[in-house]
């Protein structure tokens, strides 16, 4: 029986050459399992996009539909959730959605998820934190930081709630990076273990006796993954949704401070 | 790719022989990267995800591959999704206004044959009251002049009566005086003057 881990490791395909960083230290660069998935997520994307707007009709087709459906979410999202101004962050907040939507997906039909990696997901959150930080910047300069300085509230409290409000905005990052990554990898991890009972159960009434009484269980084990796979798919769309929800939010917070 | 069946104590430290192996290769990288051999030793292989080695990697990846899909997405995907979605919205809104023209000049069709059935319908009634006018007229000019033609053949009539009668009158006024003429020769044996029986008559005939 595979390790349900081991579907998590990352393994090298083509070694390219390491980036020297300073200090005697270098990146690996090597074409992993890993930067596969990515590739293969962002070359569908990029392949239903271009089907998508290659001869778009007035009256879309199934594809077409799909694809501006996809769009009309976030296009939608930043428009309601941030204003007139949030179109300018749909092209952002797409992109991610789109490629985590394509990685989580793909792990269901490939054996990688690269969204299951805590460097890819902490990537992504870090991005869009700095984003956030550098619109907050951009247009605000240093008002910026009266996100952290709620109004209405007095201000010997306010020693209390600054820091608060700081660490919370930190955990931002973090709780994004990690919201992703559990659940991918939680998921993959319980279809794992479901398909491994499925298989010893199996096994063992392979072993004849009393072993026939491990049918059952097995039976019980694949229905469990069957309901899991289908579970899955929700959650690989619901973690891209929520990832684009809560990016959305945050930008919202710096570009609209003071109206939330 | 899994590892050939393993005792399960030393799995996790043997279950990562391919990673291990490469690294090996890399040798360098592993003497000098102490946190990652530390992180490799002190968990005992742990979740793949936490070991470090290919962070660097993937994270360069994955900006690289987010850079590439952001620039086709904001600079040629979005822009043609939107000018497909502002097309539909003109082609919506332009049949609306197409089909709103229709409409109304539908509707100005139909006033317009509703008020061509009213003024047939008025010239028609005109003409059926001037007809009825006409004959009317007509008949009453016929009546007038039958009317006329039988009050002038009354009246011929009536002077033929009275030519007739007159004339009658005549005869019997002869007749009178000749038979008078003849009554009184034969009475006093001498003929009577004309005149004086003229006369007596008329006094007889006004009395």
């Amino acid at each position: 029986m595979a390790d349900p881990i081991h579907q998590f490791e990352v393994s090298k395909i083509v070694d390219l050459p390491d980036i020297p960083i300073g200090g005697g230290r270098t990146i690996d660069m090597a074409f992993t399992n890993s930067t596969l998935a990515m590739t293969v997520a962002a070359g569908l994307i990029v392949l239903l996009m271009a089907v998508v707007t290659a001869k778009p009709a007035v009256v879309p087709g199934r594809v077409q539909s799909v694809g501006e459906m996809l769009f009309g979410i976030v296009d939608n999202l930043t428009h309601n959730l941030i204003g007139p101004e949030g179109r300018a962050f749909s092209p952002f907040v797409l992109t991610l959605f789109l490629f985590i939507l394509a990685m989580n997906m793909l792990g269901l039909f490939l054996v990688f998820t690269a969204t299951s990696q805590l460097a890819v997901t902490a990537a992504l959150g870090v991005m869009t934190i700095l984003l956030v930080i550098g619109v907050g910047f951009a247009r605000h300069g240093l008002g910026f930081l009266k996100l952290f300085v709620p109004s209405g509230v007095p201000w010997p409290v306010l020693f209390l709630v600054v820091p608060i409000e700081v660490v919370a905005f930190l955990l931002r990052p973090v709780t994004l990076a990690l919201r992703l990554f559990g659940n991918m990898m939680g998921g993959h991890v319980a279809l794992k273990v479901f398909a491994g009972f499925v298989v010893s159960l199996g096994g063992l009434a392979a072993g004849g006796g009393l072993g026939w009484l491990g049918i059952p269980g097995a039976a019980l084990a694949l229905s469990g993954v069957v309901a899991l796979t289908a579970l899955e798919f929700l959650v690989a769309f619901l973690q891209a949704f929520v990832f684009a929800v809560l990016t959305t939010i945050y930008l919202n917070d710096v570009v609209n401070i003071g109206h939330h | 790719m899994a590892s050939p069946v393993n005792p399960e104590g030393s799995r996790p430290v043997t279950e990562l022989p391919s990673a291990e192996a490469s690294e090996a290769v890399h040798g360098h990288e592993v003497s000098e990267g102490t946190t990652e051999v530390a992180a490799h030793g002190g968990e005992g292989g742990g979740l793949p995800q936490f070991r470090v080695e290919y962070w660097g990697g993937q994270i360069i990846w994955l900006l690289i591959l987010f850079t590439i899909l952001y620039a086709l997405l904001s600079r040629v995907f979005i822009p043609r999704l939107r000018a497909a979605l502002d097309q539909r919205e003109n082609t919506i809104s332009g049949a609306l206004i197409a089909a709103r023209a229709v409409q109304a000049e539908a509707d100005a069709q139909a006033e317009a044959a509703r008020a061509e059935v009213a003024e047939a319908r008025a010239r028609a009634s005109r003409t059926a009251t001037d007809a009825k006018a006409a004959v009317e007229a007509e008949r009453s000019r016929r009546a007038t002049a039958e009317e006329a033609k039988l009050s002038q053949y009354l009246a011929q009539a009536e002077d033929r009566i009275r030519t007739g009668r007159d004339q009658a009158m005549t005869n019997v006024r002869q007749i009178a005086v000749e038979t008078a003429e003849v009554l009184t020769e034969k009475l006093s044996g001498r003929p009577a003057a004309s005149d004086e029986i003229t006369t007596a008559l008329a006094a007889q005939g006004s009395r």
